[in-house]
């Protein structure tokens, strides 16, 4: 790694100003799992990194009783995985963080990390779109939202201006009813990244699906939502051939590319198989 | 202390599963690698490397980079007058003089206090590159007109291939006219293969295709380099042959070899990888320009881009049989892709396409083909595994095309003793027919129509099984045995201990010598005081090592023996070794004690010489070694994802010296064969350039994506190996990659030829079938 | 640019160390502290040979800026076991000769004592995946498996 200057702050204010009083070659590092590496290969060298570890208001999960889930962008990917509440009511989320690297990356990765990162394949992306949350942004104008579906901008660029920081997600709970799931392909069992990512959330009144939604990861240069999918199965039971129909509209909404991790057409093609298991996981998790 | 498991085996010392003596050291992170040591005054290496695969360098300016703080040597190949603008070997390329052939080529090297530091400097040297067309696809290289990769007249380096006893007899052939880039060239034939082909019922015709895989050592290439006042170097290393990195540093710097000492630190893993030079003449450099100790140690981007992988090797089959399983003819080409340098084990491969399986009539080619990537190096049974995934393909698909039970198809066709090799050589003593038999008895196979059956929640189950193995290497070697005054034993070799071979040699010095294993102590000496010793590799260290040893504690017994016949006045003859003393046979009270013994060599004025045992055999005759594997597995078929439910390796090793270290290596090997079936592969683009330069991307087996390793030893003793044990490092590696392709193939009735046979391939295959 | 102080416990001892800002926890334990047990293997965070415990919990040291470490709890293999006295995990791997080339095992076995902690009865699944993060090239996992069921006191669980 080359050198540079690296700030400590104790809070998110003393966070904010030393952005403000920093240049543009500024990083802000969590849990260094996406960051290091790129400091390493030097794809990134910034003169200044701010290190928000010791932040504690950034490592606070809140299940506010029952109304959702205020979940601090320094929660470790490991956090996500095991707390009560996030597997209670927000299984998807709980099973992405679940599945990111290994128990020595989970213990580091954050929440924040991963969609500021915003890789196409960012794991924990698809559940929040699926969960329609909320990106707590603050600088040095004060705080503002951001719903996760506008979130991303492009590969590796979001809404986020330089002097601003991400603090916090806010997931609304989907309520009785819902379920959810995240699935994806990786060719190891561990230590891998998503070929495919796919999350699914489900609510039902009287068998009936009032809502649906479809998150898709790996497939286009932002983690997105397949509208159309979702849009076929609201309104109606959710059967196995409207799951199916669904899946193949997801396919349609995917814009994959080859890369050395898989072809389109592989991807294309476990898209719909995922969507359709993902979906059934989902039915059947909101049935229960 | 080690705790000995004491069973119930014939010979003293043999076949007992003892416990390594470095594995106290290892668990609790006391042992040395190169990288652990820090020296006094130590500087940090690093190298600036080519991004283009074919570029001529115009200019190369450090001015900026010596000028940074902290920077205390930057050089050049103009700072290196001994560098040839036409380097034989990839150890003669320290640094790109004026032409760079593969991606990652060092072009300039830098010392500095800190590695951020010397980091900082590669960005601030200036690199003017002129770029060339490339040569990426070994198949375009092959070709007439091909950019052209070795600089014309570089000879073909056959020093990897000499390293792992490779095969006599095999003819060389002339270079078809303008194909610069064939820098090997061989063929095999017997009798007629075109009529044959024309009178068989059953003709199949497939092409099998392994990428490039990178052996995968945990520890990366590293070197400590330090110079003394005198003009001495010592280098500290990380390597599978002290005494080969001597020679080629020696040669590369046109330096004598007895002022350069190699001390052989542990080395985290080597499969092949570390037996050439590669870090230690540019390390050696920047220490002596520096005055200073330099460290060296690659980064794992750096093994993946500009280590010295595996080659990507192309088989084209054509067989033809008849109906009734008679074995007609077999033509084809095995092409070996070399990567900037030759240094393809060819031979073997053609060895073991026409002969493991004897066909009557047969003609095939091998080439050698040089391409701009990073040149090869030997990896485990070099080209065996990649062989063997193509002829036991082959002959899995003709077993099913002619309703053959596959097992018995192979065992009815299979070499045995004396039959002649593609090469006229004949057949020396093998367990490959005793190995694939007693698998075949496992319940896993035998049960393999049930398991089929039982397919259920949409996924697809199958089990496959396949024969390979390794003909063995040679190489001169020698050994030191020395009674101490105590009567404890002292064993010396040059033997790096990469396979826990050391213990194995101890418990053959004990027997040989007539001691108990407790009482001997075994050293892998550095180069200034150990004997001459070969490589780490080709599976031959306990083959021939293990020789040297005996006959070493063999030599020694006999000169304890002749000084206490002396003492006892009694015949040699008569002389038993029990209980560390020498004894009359029937008479136990008249005796002397081995530390007697011992003490009179080393007293002052005495006139018993002290006993020093020695051997240094040269060997002629290889001991094969084959293994079979066996794979029951559960397939995806909608993600094509493969899940391995049982795994089961049964390899002839001999004479197991050591049952405990044997099922580690047999466990060991076959993981590395699945992970080149299933997941590995190093990825470039049309420019050559890797796209997989990380262990996210370039992926190697998980405890998570594995069962456990069952294994099953046989013993088919060698003539000539030490209480009959062959080599048993390389046989692993070579059978899953044929064994999973069948399986899927059972599972799914789907044939991949191209591995890895990654998911995706599977998922695709299935859907379009 | 100046040094910083870091201040943590590693292997139950207080310890003030001078880092620079750049370096990682495992550069600073090995050429800061002597602590050479955690290794470099790949400085991405896709191996595990560089794994230490953090407050207990395994990480990968070559993904942490030492500075990250300040105030926390630092567990490497060193640490592993007391003076004289293997950890019983350190005693089942050398007596079911999983050591072969050793590199990983400084990792292996800090990812197997965290597991063991957490979950002291883990199925083989749980083994599996408890050091799936740790790359191992000369083994195939299946002794370490075993070493690890043996001082678990579990019963392996057949994998699904």
């Amino acid at each position: 790694m080359r050198r540079f200057e690296l700030i400590l702050p104790g809070s998110v204010d003393e966070c904010v100003k030393a952005l403000a009083q920093s240049g543009p070659e500024t990083k802000l590092l969590a849990g260094g799992t996406d960051l290091l590496p790129q400091l390493k290969n030097g794809l990134l060298k910034p003169a200044r990194v701010i290190d928000l570890s010791g932040v504690a208001r950034l490592r606070a999960i809140e299940a506010g009783n029952g109304k959702g889930l205020r979940i601090g962008s320094a929660v470790t990917a490991r956090t996500l995985e095991l707390d009560r509440a996030v597997r209670a009511s927000y299984l998807s989320l709980a099973e992405s963080g679940a599945l990111v690297g290994s128990v020595q990356v989970r213990n580091l990765a954050t929440l924040g990390g991963n969609i500021c990162n915003a890789a196409p394949s960012a794991d924990m992306a698809p559940p929040l779109l699926a969960l329609d949350a909320e990106a707590v942004i603050t600088g040095p104008k004060g705080e503002r939202r951001v719903p996760i579906a506008t979130f991303f901008t492009g590969v590796r660029r979001t809404v986020l201006a330089p002097d601003e920081i991400l603090v916090e997600i806010v997931v609304p709970n989907p309520g009785a009813h819902s379920g959810g799931n995240y699935l994806r392909h990786t060719p190891r069992r561990e230590l891998d990244i998503a070929v495919v990512g796919v999350a699914s959330q489900l609510t039902l009144a009287n068998g009936i699906c009032t809502k649906a939604r479809i998150a898709l990861a790996a497939v286009a240069p932002v983690p997105l939502r397949a509208t159309a999918a979702e849009q076929a199965l609201e309104g109606q039971a959710v059967t196995a051939d409207r799951i199916k129909r669904a899946a193949d509209l997801a396919v349609d909404a995917a814009r994959p590319i080859s890369d050395q991790r898989g072809s389109a057409e592989f991807r294309s093609h476990l898209v719909r198989v995922l969507t359709r298991r993902t979906l059934t996981t989902a039915l059947a998790r909101a049935s229960a | 202390m080690s705790s000995v498991m004491k069973t119930t085996r014939d010979v003293k010392g043999i076949g007992i599963s003892i416990l390594r003596p470095d594995a106290p050291d290892k668990v609790t992170g006391q042992i040395q690698y190169v990288a652990d040591l820090n020296p006094p005054g130590l500087l940090h290496a690093k190298l600036l490397r080519s991004p283009h695969a074919h570029a001529r360098i115009i200019r190369i300016d450090v001015s900026r980079a010596r000028a940074l703080p902290g920077v205390r040597a930057v050089l050049t190949a103009a700072d290196i007058p001994v560098l040839k603008k036409k380097a034989p070997t990839r150890a003669h390329a320290v640094l790109a003089i004026d032409r760079v052939v593969f991606a990652g080529q060092p072009v300039a090297a830098v010392a500095a206090d800190e590695l951020a530091i010397a980091e900082e400097a590669l960005d601030l040297i200036e690199v003017q590159y002129e770029v060339l067309p490339v040569a990426s696809d070994p198949l375009e290289s092959m070709k007439p007109g091909a950019p052209p990769v070795a600089e014309v007249g570089t000879e073909a380096d056959t020093s990897e291939a000499l390293a792992h006893g490779s095969v006599a007899g095999v003819t060389a052939e002339a270079k078809p006219a303008k194909a610069v880039n064939i820098s090997q060239q061989a063929r095999l034939q017997r009798g007629d293969v075109a009529k044959a082909l024309a009178e068989s019922d059953v003709v199949i015709e497939k092409t099998y295709r392994v990428p490039m895989v990178h052996q995968g050592y945990l520890e990366p290439h590293a070197v400590l380099a330090q110079w003394d006042r005198a003009g001495n170097l010592t280098l500290w290393a990380s390597t599978q042959g002290s005494f080969n990195t001597r020679s080629e540093v020696a040669d590369v710097l046109e330096l004598p070899e007895n002022r350069i000492k190699v001390i052989p630190m542990e080395c985290g893993g080597g499969f092949g990888g570390k037996i050439r030079a590669l870090c230690e003449p540019i390390t050696a450099v920047l220490a002596r320009a520096t005055g200073r100790p330099v460290r060296y140690v690659m980064t794992r981007r750096e093994e993946l881009e500009a280590g010295m992988p595996a080659p990507q090797v192309i088989i084209r089959l054509k067989t033809g049989v008849k109906r009734d399983g008679t074995l007609m003819a077999i033509e084809g080409e095995a092409i070996l892709e070399s990567g900037a340098f030759s240094g393809a084990v060819l031979a073997v491969s053609g060895v073991f396409l026409a002969s493991l399986y004897l066909w009557p009539n047969f003609d095939v080619k091998g080439f050698e083909v040089l391409t701009h990537k990073p040149s090869i190096a030997a990896y485990r049974a070099p080209v065996a595994p990649q062989t063997i995934f193509a002829i036991d393909s082959q002959m899995e698909q003709i077993a099913k095309a002619i309703g053959a039970d596959p097992v018995e198809f192979r065992l009815r066709h299979l070499q045995r003793e004396g039959d002649k090799m593609a090469n006229n050589q004949p057949w020396l003593s093998n367990g490959a027919a005793e190995v694939l038999t007693r698998l075949a008895e496992h319940p896993i196979w035998k049960k393999r129509a049930e398991w089929k059956a039982s397919s259920k929640g949409g996924k697809l189950r199958g089990t496959g099984i396949s024969l390979g193995g390794w003909l063995g290497g040679l190489q001169p070697t020698g050994a030191t045995v020395r009674l101490n005054p105590d009567g404890t034993l002292q064993v010396m070799t040059g033997q790096v201990d990469i396979a826990g071979t050391n213990i194995a040699l101890a418990q053959i010095a004990a027997t040989a010598y007539g001691v108990d294993i407790d009482n001997v102590k075994i050293t892998t000496g550095d180069t200034d005081v150990a004997p001459m010793t070969g490589l780490s590799a080709g599976s031959k260290t306990t083959y021939t090592v293990g020789v040297a040893v005996m006959q070493a504690a063999q030599d020694a017994r006999n000169q304890t023996l002749g000084i206490a016949a002396k003492e006892l006045e009694a015949s040699v003859h008569d002389l038993e070794i029990e209980n560390d003393k020498v004894v009359v046979r029937g008479v136990p009270d008249k005796g002397i004690t081995l530390a007697s013994i011992g003490k009179k060599g080393n007293l002052y004025m005495s006139k018993v010489e002290p006993v020093l045992g020695t051997a240094h055999p040269a060997f002629s005759v290889q001991a094969p070694a084959f293994c079979a594997q066996l794979a029951r597995i559960e397939v995806d078929p909608d993600t094509g994802e493969v899940t391995l439910h049982n795994f089961v390796v049964a390899q002839d090793v001999g004479k197991a010296i050591n049952p405990l270290q044997i099922e580690g290596q047999m466990q060991g090997g076959a993981v590395q064969s699945l992970g080149m079936a299933l997941t590995e592969a190093l990825i470039y683009d049309d420019k050559a350039r890797l796209t997989n330069p990380s262990l996210l991307d370039y992926r190697k087996l998980t405890s998570a994506d594995l069962p456990n390793i069952e294994t099953i030893i046989v013993e088919k003793p060698a003539p000539h190996g030490p209480f009959g044990a062959r080599g048993v490092g390389e046989p692993p590696i070579v059978p899953a990659p044929a064994a999973i392709a069948n399986a899927i193939e059972d599972a799914t009735g789907v044939r991949l030829t191209h591995l890895p046979l990654s998911s995706e391939r599977i998922a695709l295959a299935i859907a379009s079938a | 640019m100046a040094k910083q102080v870091l201040n943590c416990t590693v292997n139950d001892e207080l310890a003030e160390v001078l880092v620079q800002p750049w370096e990682t926890l495992l550069e600073a334990l090995r050429e800061r502290m002597g602590l050479t047990g955690p290794k470099e293997g790949c400085g991405t965070g896709d191996c595990g040979a560089c794994t230490v415990h953090l407050d207990g919990k395994p990480v990968a040291s070559c993904l942490l800026l030492a500075m990250q470490a300040r105030g926390h709890v630092v567990r490497t293999i060193e640490g592993l076991g007391k003076l004289g006295l293997l950890h019983p995990l350190q005693d089942a791997f050398v007596r079911h000769g999983v050591p072969q080339c050793g590199f990983c095992i400084p990792g292996v076995l800090m990812a197997a004592a965290a597991l063991l902690t957490e979950n002291p009865h883990p199925t083989e699944e749980e083994i599996r995946y408890g050091i799936a993060g740790n790359l191992c090239r000369c083994t195939g996992y299946t002794k370490m498996l075993a070493a690890i069921t043996e001082t678990a006191g579990a019963t392996a669980g057949r994998r699904s």
